[in-house]
């Protein structure tokens, strides 16, 4: 689709946000054509990072799983990042990388509530890596207009 | 519009016996609290011969919202605080029958000719303001906290929660919300959670009443800087006066894009007026971990209108607006609150 689907996508938002929106003469109808307009603005940024980015991340919850595998000895959670481990992001569909990256972020969380509970300079170091990866996380996730 | 301009109309007629001739002009919905909607209007009539008006903002439940809330609790806050030094607008007339709007509303005075947007405050007339705007918000707040909710009738001595426990109360009812709205799982929330039970806090220093979402937005400035009312009052309770405090001063808050708290004061300036007022200590143990519980609060609440949309409950683009605009903003704000953002 050419022009392209970002650039198309920021042209709509121009237009409700600039052209459209103060031609409303219902209040309400207006500021909410101005929150459209800046749904769309953030559907700008997300379209062409939308797959890399759930695709760079459950490549790095993997790297964690197999980093973990050398020290939790719980059963259920030890076959549960097995699991994750075989799988592999076979189709880019951002549906396909969001089912895989939901799989993963949850058995991310009972990692990490395990391995609070361990002691020991392995499990504190795996600790540190899950923090750092939840830092990129929110990298990757953040938009321009977000407040923080 | 005109059908329920209409309706209120007959409304309005019934609450005052007196009136003739009841008409609802310039009715219009506008955006404020999106856990209910609010309309504008101009109500006319006659009364004892003369003609009379008044502006009122009539407040209805919306068939999906925010925040599940009990819209009487919020209407016996606005009662309590009426004539206090907490401005409220006045509250009139409580209907939880559906029978005249189809669902339960209230309706209230309007105070006219204020400014609540937190992107208007940043501009003139209001932003040469902001201190002094600022020194009332958190002074407003010390009210709040230091108030007795027996004595403002909000409860009897033995509803009071107990102060060692509002913590846990609050934490297990956000957590409850999150189990059951979240989209996608939430690590760095989760997170937060378990380091907030790991931590509890100190007993509350007393039991107050908690606004619930006192924050820059949810009070109306008027021209001269003043701050004329207290809104939102939808999340209200009894609890401990530092969830308040706590709220206020969220980095989430931060509308200004720098480090004045709520866009407007030092976070040490607006702590120092709220004790000072409440008569209470911020201690900072304490509110380091209401701090951190804001965020999971404001998370819970950012998931649950993701979940409002996905469902089919809601088609407002606001809540479609406020899921995709802050839970990654809000995990940022967790991981500075545990020092792991560097």
């Amino acid at each position: 689709m050419k022009p392209d689907v970002d650039r198309t996508l920021q042209l709509l938002s121009e237009t409700l946000m600039f052209d459209l929106a103060p031609k409303l003469r219902d209040g309400y109808a207006q500021s909410t054509a101005q929150v459209v307009a800046m749904l769309l603005t953030a559907a700008t940024e997300e379209w062409d990072r939308a797959a890399q980015r759930r695709f760079d991340e459950n490549a790095a919850i993997r790297a964690l799983f197999r980093e973990a595998l050398d020290l939790v000895a719980e059963p259920a959670l030890r076959s549960d990042l097995e699991t994750g481990l075989k799988t592999s992001d076979a189709s880019i569909r951002i549906t396909e990388l969001e089912r895989e990256n939901s799989e993963l972020r949850r058995v991310l969380v009972r990692l990490h509530a395990h391995v609070e509970e361990l002691e020991g300079e392995a499990a504190r170091s795996l600790e540190e890596g899950i923090w750092a990866e939840l830092l990129e996380s929110t990298v990757r996730r953040k938009i321009s207009i977000a407040p923080f | 519009m005109q059908e329920l301009a209409a309706r209120i109309a007959r409304y309005v007629d019934r609450r005052i016996p007196d009136a003739e001739d009841v008409e609802v002009e310039e009715l219009e919905r506008i955006h404020g609290g999106a856990s209910r909607e609010t309309y504008r209007l101009r109500v006319t009539f006659r009364q004892a011969g003369s003609s009379q008006q008044r502006c009122l903002i009539l407040r209805r439940d919306p068939p999906g919202s925010l925040i599940e809330t009990d819209r009487a609790n919020e209407y016996r806050a606005y009662q309590a605080f009426h004539g206090t030094r907490v401005p409220v607008p006045e509250p009139l007339w409580l209907e939880e029958d559906g029978e005249w709007l189809e669902r339960p509303f209230f309706i209230m005075e309007e105070i006219q000719d204020c400014e609540a947007s937190p992107a208007a405050l940043l501009l003139p007339p209001y932003a040469e303001n902001l201190e002094r705007i600022g020194e009332q918000k958190w002074r407003i707040l010390g009210e709040i906290a230091g108030a007795d909710p027996v004595d403002l009738g909000l409860c009897t001595q033995s509803e009071l929660p107990a102060a060692e426990s509002c913590w846990e109360r609050e934490l297990r009812h956000w957590e409850q919300v999150i189990d059951e709205d979240e989209l996608c799982p939430q690590p760095i929330v989760r997170a937060a959670i378990r380091w907030l039970r790991r931590n509890p806090p100190a007993a509350a220093e007393k039991l107050c009443v908690v606004h619930g979402d006192y924050r820059t937005g949810n009070f109306l400035v008027a021209h001269d800087a003043e701050i004329r009312g207290i809104l939102d009052w939808e999340m209200t309770h009894l609890g401990d006066p530092l969830e308040d405090l706590a709220w206020s001063i969220n980095r989430i808050w931060c509308w200004a894009r720098d480090d004045r708290v709520g866009g407007l004061l030092p976070r040490e300036r607006a702590i120092a007026i709220w004790e000072e007022v409440s008569g209470l200590r911020a201690e900072p143990a304490a509110l380091h971990w209401w701090e951190l519980f804001s965020s999971v609060k404001a998370a819970a609440i950012w998931i649950s209108s993701g979940r409002e949309i996905s469902d089919g409950r809601s088609k407002d683009p606001v809540l479609a607006f406020t899921a995709w605009w802050l839970p990654n903003a809000q995990d940022r704000v967790i991981l500075e609150a545990l020092g792991r953002l560097s």
